[in-house]
């Protein structure tokens, strides 16, 4: 029953993340496709490090399908599933050498770059044209930034965690 | 600890900007004398326009669940306006070298270039 509890609040909380995020117009600055910051990976990678890999499954498909039935749409939903899929995988990898050869920021880097390969494989075959591809070195590179830049908001959220030590379930 | 960089974060980050710049040195056009715009509407060709004849402001309209209107002038092209909820496209601007290209996901639309190189500059007889 916590963990159900637990899962909710954070679901609602990458929500949210999603939301907000929306609002900041890093389309302006670069203007391509499927361009975000991914505060809500945050979410995600809290719950692969503190609850388990179903959790962070769960956590992840619900969130892409609320938000795009919210402010979305049926297209959306199909590049951010895939692409959110890709991110998942790639950061379950990488997280096995966590501490050893990885820290947060190289799972986050790794994230973020498949999280947009999946969007830029799942919008050619939308469109069925491999043209979208020509996006995916702008896609990885801010996908860099944004990765260091969640890596560390991360990074500080855990310190908290680990000092109060209240995620127990 | 956790603020700690590890050899692997090295490694990813090259590897991605490896990937980057392999697939930016893939998609490289040299600029044409001769190019022509392509408009696909979900890999259909709705209209192939010859950017270096056309010397008019003209407009082309789509249509579909986003509809919008791509505006050609000056040997440039752009989406001018956009009714799909992102307006990625019509942020992206003009565009105007081969190998350029502007997109609406929502409206599966998308501009691209295509450069032809004609080795000689005029024909005299």
């Amino acid at each position: 029953m916590k963990k159900l509890t637990l899962n909710s609040i954070l679901i609602s909380l990458a929500l949210v993340l999603s939301f907000v995020e929306r609002f900041i117009p890093l389309n302006l600055l670069v203007p391509v496709p499927g361009l975000k910051l991914g505060l809500a990976n945050i979410v995600t990678m809290f719950a692969l490090f503190y609850l388990d890999i179903p959790s962070a499954i769960t956590i992840t498909v619900l969130r892409c399908v609320l938000a795009s039935l919210i402010f979305g749409g049926m297209s959306s939903l199909i590049y951010s599933l895939s692409g959110a899929f890709f991110a998942l995988v790639i950061m379950i990898i990488l997280k096995l050498g966590y501490e050893k050869a990885f820290s947060l920021v190289g799972i986050s880097m790794g994230g973020a770059a498949a999280h947009n390969s999946g969007q830029i494989v799942a919008a050619s075959l939308m469109m069925k044209n491999t043209a979208i591809f020509a996006y995916l070195p702008i896609l990885l590179i801010t996908g860099l930034v944004t990765g260091i830049l969640t890596a560390i908001i991360a990074m500080n959220l855990f310190l908290v965690f680990d000092k109060n030590n209240r995620v127990k379930y | 600890m956790r603020l700690k960089l590890r050899y692997g974060d090295f490694i990813v980050f090259l590897v991605i900007v490896l990937v980057a710049a392999l697939l930016v040195a893939a998609f490289y056009q040299n600029d044409t004398n001769q190019k022509t715009a392509i408009i696909l509407q979900n890999n259909t060709v709705i209209e192939r326009v010859d950017l270096t004849r056309i010397s008019q402001r003209y407009l082309i309209n789509y249509y579909g669940e986003y509809p919008g209107t791509i505006e050609v002038n000056n040997g440039k092209i752009r989406f001018l306006s956009a009714e799909c909820p992102d307006k990625v496209c019509v942020n992206t601007g003009w565009i105007d070298k081969p190998g350029q290209m502007a997109v609406c996901l929502p409206a599966g639309v998308i501009i691209k270039i295509e450069g032809v190189q004609t080795d000689t500059d005029i024909i005299v007889k």
